[in-house]
């Protein structure tokens, strides 16, 4: 409140600036009653940004409670989950953002019953199902890896590994939102999406099953490779990464076995290169962690989770994260991370994220995926967080 | 069930980082049946070997737990990875009530040193009922990747089970046969 | 069992080497895991193969699929101790004990391993209708006692 030095001088302005103080005060004191809110407000989420982060979750203490959490790395809000049933894995997010693919599985007592396998088709925006198209009852139940489950390259459709022990690959159109069909891949394990119509699953002797598909999504080839690795000396762990036309794997010893992806759709061995150096490897350097890999395709750069350990440790969280330049296979960056780290993941922007997190941990650590800085950590995210899945 | 290294081993090397060895060992302590604190946790192997170890009793030697059913150093708990039946309601061969044990495994052979012999030992999984909880224990040798199944500890075993495809509850270790 | 086939067995299992198992051991470690002690397996999600071992040991194709299915071929063990294994779950596995078979050697189990199997439900199926496991009772005229 603002007065004129002259009228302030007036007694009569005395008095109405009493009033008005007096009048402010009162109303200071007791402030109108609040107005009642409205019943049956729901959030409705913004656009996706390509800061935001699902974190995958199987509960392992409570594996029929499977959850996905959705975070904004920009700023750390919590934006909100969905229930993902019995031994859950990861979701498949649809290319043109319109959907969110879940392989779930349910018992219908819980923990016992009839075992139902279904694909969920959650709507991103509402987080809320609007479909689920039935499966057969044989989704692997494992350790969660990306390689569980993955769309075709144009999103066609989405691949879902199975084990009995029995191995095959069961199909769904993600288009028509119905059952495909299911592919024998007897003697190989998961799936790694080569193109619209192609796939590979690995192999116990190391080579890779190479499938193509017709537009119905039946296979039209099944073709195994020669061996990409020695199972024996230095097996390469399931969790690879794609850049452009090549999946990166890591031994576990820190060698980096690139798959190329030929025009044909072909596979290819890449001629491998180490993630350290021979005094690095003496000290025992090697990757560990659950989703121990992440790539920056624009960047062209790739992240490795690493520890100094023994060759049993290659599961095991590290506390650095090193960073690769894949033009010229040399490291350029040693990130040394605030909290020990099994889960890392990129944004696939300009200007990436870097996310960590580690399945005893709920904290979500965030960094700049190209200076390396921390910038924030959220708490309470999840129980047992596995996949971290950006869009 | 063979697929919880990386959960199992971290979690417990972790927490006795983060918190004190007392803090943590007292906090789970109730679970115990009559072993030593030290026991819980799970057998470490290389660099990590410190941690499990270094909480040996001032002044005594390390304790021998291999014979041991309740210990993560059982003879043989050698490539257990799972919550130890035993400490659930079972015991190393037998499932506890209301679970039913699994027949599709993963085997591997570990050494008995009270008798100087190598077992074939069986972990066949107890199934059908939510996880147990208690004595948490993992030993990685010889861990396979998930596209050589037979020594993969990362699937969930009881999903071979006739019966199921049911829930995993807890771990035995049965001998099958002397190995030669 | 012929003095020649019992020689060959025994030779086979004693050029093994020094830290290798016996082959009831290694079906242990390698193959009971899913095909359960007796081979019995699992129903609907593990075949027997106590029906089909001697079977498929007495036809060419057969004999190639008992080394090329994935649980055999994709097994750590060498190309000599796969037919060493292979030997005793046919002598001791199976339903319907052979009169005779021929032996695997490490030479035959080499030349089939190399070749990967892709169909093998649908070479599964083809073997059970050629050898006539499926569909009839076992020892019909296959030389089984």
């Amino acid at each position: 409140m603002t007065m004129k030095a002259s009228a302030f001088a007036r007694p009569g302005s005395i008095a109405v600036a009493l009033l008005l103080a007096l009048g402010y005060l009162t109303a200071w004191a007791v402030p109108p009653p609040l107005p009642a809110d409205p019943l049956g407000t729901v959030v409705s989420l913004p656009p996706a940004s390509p800061h935001w982060v699902w974190v995958n979750d199987f509960v392992f203490p409570h594996m029929a409670d499977g959850q996905a959490l959705l975070l904004d790395g920009d700023n750390g809000h919590f934006l909100g989950m969905l229930s993902t049933g019995y031994g859950f894995s990861r979701l498949v997010l649809a290319k043109d953002g319109k959907l969110v693919f879940s392989p779930e599985t349910y018992f219908s007592r819980g923990t016992r019953g009839t075992r139902t396998d279904v694909v969920t088709m959650y709507d991103p925006t509402r987080l809320a199902p609007v479909g689920e198209i039935t499966i057969p009852p044989k989704r692997s139940s494992n350790m969660p890896m990306m390689g569980d489950a993955e769309l075709t390259d144009d999103g066609r459709f989405l691949l879902i590994y199975n084990f009995t022990p029995a191995q095959s690959v069961t199909v769904v159109d993600a288009q028509s939102h119905k059952l495909a069909g299911e592919i024998e891949t007897a003697g190989c394990a998961l799936v790694y999406p080569t193109g619209p119509r192609s796939f590979f699953s690995i192999c116990a002797d190391g080579s890779l099953l190479n499938v193509h598909l017709d537009n119905s999504g039946r296979a039209t080839a099944r073709v195994r490779t020669a061996r990409m690795f020695d199972v024996a000396k230095d097996p390469v762990t399931e969790k690879g990464v794609r850049i452009g036309d090549a999946w990166q794997f890591v031994s576990y010893g820190a060698v980096m076995y690139p798959v190329e992806i030929t025009k044909d759709g072909g596979l290819l061995p890449g001629t491998t290169w180490p993630l350290v150096t021979p005094a690095e490897r003496a000290e025992q350097w090697r990757p560990g962690g659950l989703q121990q890999l992440a790539a920056h395709t624009g960047l062209n750069r790739l992240y490795a989770i690493m520890h100094r350990g023994g060759p049993e440790t290659h599961k095991d969280p590290g506390k650095d994260v090193w960073v690769y330049d894949l033009a010229r296979h040399a490291r350029i960056q040693q990130i040394a991370m605030k909290n020990p780290s099994g889960s890392i993941q990129v944004t696939r922007d300009p200007q990436p994220l870097l996310f960590s997190a580690c399945i005893e941990s709920t904290t979500l650590d965030v960094y700049d995926a190209t200076t390396g800085a921390w910038l924030r950590s959220v708490q309470n995210v999840g129980t047992t967080p596995t996949l971290l899945i950006t869009p | 069930m063979r697929w919880l290294d990386s959960f199992a081993e971290s979690s417990t090397r972790t927490m006795a980082n983060r918190t004190s060895r007392r803090g943590f060992l007292g906090s789970i302590g109730a679970f115990l049946i009559g072993t030593s604190a030290q026991l819980l946790l799970p057998v470490a192997r290389g660099a990590h070997a410190a941690d499990s170890q270094g909480a040996a009793k001032p002044g005594g030697a390390k304790p021998d737990n291999s014979q041991d059913p309740t210990s993560c150093e059982y003879w043989r708990h050698c490539a257990i990875d799972g919550y130890l039946c035993g400490c659930c309601g079972g015991s190393q061969t037998a499932c506890p009530p209301g679970t039913e044990q699994s027949a599709v495994t993963w085997v591997g052979t570990c050494h008995n040193p009270a008798d100087g012999r190598d077992y074939v030992v069986s972990y066949n999984d107890c199934c059908g009922k939510s996880t147990c909880g208690r004595c948490l224990c993992n030993r990685n040798e010889r861990d396979t990747p998930l596209y050589a199944p037979f020594e993969s500890n990362d699937y969930n075993w009881c999903s071979g089970s006739s019966k199921a495809n049911i829930p995993y509850h807890c771990s035995t270790a049965r001998i099958v046969a002397v190995a030669k | 069992m012929r003095p020649g086939t019992f020689a060959l067995v025994v030779l086979g299992v004693c050029w093994a080497s020094a830290d290798a198992y016996e082959p009831r051991i290694n079906y242990m470690l390698q193959c009971m895991g899913c095909h359960t002690p007796d081979g019995s397996g699992e129903p609907g999600r593990v075949p027997s193969i106590r029906e089909t071992l001697a079977p498929f040991a007495l036809s060419a194709q057969g004999r190639r699929f008992l080394v090329q299915v994935p649980g055999a071929a994709q097994s750590r063990l060498s190309d000599a101790e796969l037919a060493a294994l292979l030997n005793w779950m046919i002598q001791s596995l199976s339903r319907l004990r052979p009169a005779h078979f021929r032996l695997f050697t490490a030479t035959e189990v080499a030349s089939y391993r190399r070749d990967p199997l892709v169909e093998v439900r649908a070479t599964r199926e083809r073997l059970l209708r050629s050898t006539g496991v499926a569909g009839r009772a076992p020892g019909n005229g296959l030389g089984l006692k």
